[in-house]
């Protein structure tokens, strides 16, 4: 456990020194501020930040994966990987590591989530409840899109490929699931199992303000499994 | 198994492919505690994958190693564990502080952090990193980079160093540094070092191993290697006199096999070839001053280890080609 926060806090370090960083940060609390202003800032508006966090769910789709792109691959393209694996450690520490470094980074990109419930509690009266369960399912959805691109970047050198593949295993879990289970030809175990995939359908709930164990089993597992997946990929690098 | 023990470093029938390209073909070697180890062979030869399957970075496609006893594959991180590691070219993280880079590694290999602040210490004033600790690695020159990169592997003062082109970049001062760094190391630990350059590896190990496409040419003391050379030792003189008297002159002496003269400028210039290895030095001077002839230099030249490396390496077609032409 050590180790994976030594790499942790490396990774996190090393982040905020490439100026993806920046623009993914500066990308991202510009697009929760006006999305802010937009959907839940208004005279007569709910009190509630439901709308923002839904969009910011989608926002997180283009922009999480541009932080994750670089965790493997990078150190693949530059070398440092041969150094680093070839010290006395295991490549399930080296990945969570990564991982949770990444996931560092995900608090910091959620901060304004956090002032902006603050200037809404200031102006009016929302309810805390669905605000605080609805960052933990932001941080749920983050941390799985993260893990996802973890095992897209153990695969490739390349960081735009990296890149890609993130975006097109989040979007065939998130619009295409829910695409194909409006086919009737379906049967209907595949149309409940495409539903369970579905990881805005698992999302919701959150934003309602409602932890259901089932739902954080959901996002826990595939964390889980998408981070074993890239440690096989990781492990396969030795045996070629 | 008894002899594994032994051995820091054991090699046994390595073979690695990659696709139908073979790296490594059949690699037996061991490598005894406290051994400064060269590895030399042209680019391609496998030296670099060898290296990278000692530290356990690559599989072999067949065969076993085991470093301190540890196999490379079965017990991969107690391998790991006792081996310091400068890869080829250097990677490092260019946005890191020299010491922050040093004292991650340190974390990851398990040292406490006043063993951490010692050694830090101890291995940036060894490198001569000392005056630029605080500085970004990506800002540092290439011989400053190796330097790290040497640290770096020395940290945790391994058992067992593999140093990849440890030269590569450094300047001939850092070369000669770099000399009496590896002569005070070789007390304490096991190191196998690939190199490019000749006149570096001869000066620095015990031991060299020579690879061609991925096998075993030569194994031996750099002396016992030079020994080896066809026609090994000669003595040079240079002598006022003509030079078909001059040549019949050192053929009469005994142990003398070939004289070969060249007349420049009212001297002569005899390289003479004896037989076996013997120095001729003393009876070829007698045999000139008998004549009364002056002589302004004698020299016995030693055939070095780039001698021995050429007659490894070239290709028998080359000495007919160079005669037609």
């Amino acid at each position: 456990m050590p180790h994976v926060l030594t790499i942790a806090k490396r990774e996190l370090t090393s982040l905020f020194f490439s100026p993806i960083a920046y623009v993914v940060l500066g990308l991202f609390g510009l697009s929760t501020v006006l999305l802010f202003l937009r959907v839940s800032f208004y005279p007569g508006a709910p009190a509630e930040m439901r709308g923002v966090f839904s969009s910011v769910a989608v926002l997180m789709i283009f922009l999480v994966p541009a932080i994750s792109m670089r965790l493997l691959s990078e150190e693949y393209r530059s070398g440092t990987i041969e150094p680093l694996m070839t010290l006395p450690i295991s490549d399930t520490q080296v990945v969570l590591g990564k991982w949770l470094g990444a996931m560092g980074f995900l608090l910091s990109l959620l901060a304004p989530l956090i002032v902006l419930a603050g200037v809404l509690a200031f102006n009016a009266d929302p309810d805390l409840g669905p605000i605080v369960t609805g960052v933990l399912g932001l941080l749920l959805v983050g941390g799985l899109y993260l893990a996802i691109g973890t095992f897209a970047s153990a695969t490739t050198q390349n960081q735009i490929i990296a890149f890609i593949v993130t975006i097109f295993i989040i979007l065939a879990l998130t619009y295409l699931s829910s695409y194909l289970a409006q086919n009737d030809w379906l049967y209907d175990w595949v149309k409940q199992g495409l539903f369970y995939l579905n990881i805005y359908e698992q999302y919701a709930d959150f934003a309602k303000g409602l932890i259901d164990l089932g739902r954080v089993v959901f996002f826990v597992s595939g964390i889980g499994l998408f981070l074993f997946f890239a440690t096989l990929t990781l492990q396969s690098r030795r045996w070629r | 198994m008894a002899l594994k023990g032994f051995h820091m470093i054991h090699a046994d029938q390595l073979v690695k492919w990659f696709g139908p390209t073979r790296a490594v073909g059949g690699l037996t070697f061991s490598i005894p505690k406290g051994q400064v180890v060269g590895f030399l062979g042209p680019n391609g030869a496998g030296k670099s994958t060898t290296l990278r399957i000692l530290t356990g970075y690559l599989p072999p496609t067949s065969g076993s190693a085991s470093i301190a006893g540890h196999d490379v594959l079965k017990a991969s991180e107690a391998a790991r564990a006792t081996i310091g590691y400068l890869p080829e070219s250097t990677p490092l993280y260019p946005e890191m502080r020299v010491e922050e880079y040093l004292d991650y590694r340190g974390k990851l290999l398990d040292m406490t952090r006043p063993d951490r602040v010692r050694r830090i210490g101890e291995v940036c004033d060894r490198c001569g990193l000392s005056h630029i600790r605080r500085r970004l690695i990506g800002q540092l020159s290439k011989g400053n980079r190796q330097r790290v990169g040497l640290a770096q592997a020395l940290l945790h003062e391994p058992a067992v160093l593999f140093l990849d082109e440890p030269t590569a970049g450094l300047d001939p001062d850092q070369i000669t540094h770099f000399r009496e760094l590896i002569a005070e190391l070789r007390k304490k630990h096991t190191i196998l070092l690939s190199s490019h350059i000749l006149a570096e590896i001869e000066k620095t190990v015990d031991r060299v191993l020579i690879l061609k496409e991925g096998e075993l040419v030569a194994d031996g003391a750099p002396d016992e290697l030079c020994g080896r050379v066809v026609g090994g030792s000669r003595v040079l003189v240079d002598v006022q006199a003509q030079a078909d008297a001059l040549s019949a002159a050192l053929r009469q002496v005994t142990g003398v096999s070939e004289v070969q003269t060249t007349p420049h400028d009212g001297w002569c210039h005899a390289e003479v070839t004896p037989e076996g290895d013997k120095d001729l030095r003393q009876s070829l001077v007698k045999a000139v001053t008998d004549k009364g002839w002056p002589i302004r230099e004698v020299t016995r030249r030693k055939a070095n280890l780039e001698d021995y490396y050429l007659q490894l390496f070239r290709e028998p077609g080359d000495a007919p080609a160079a005669a037609t032409a």
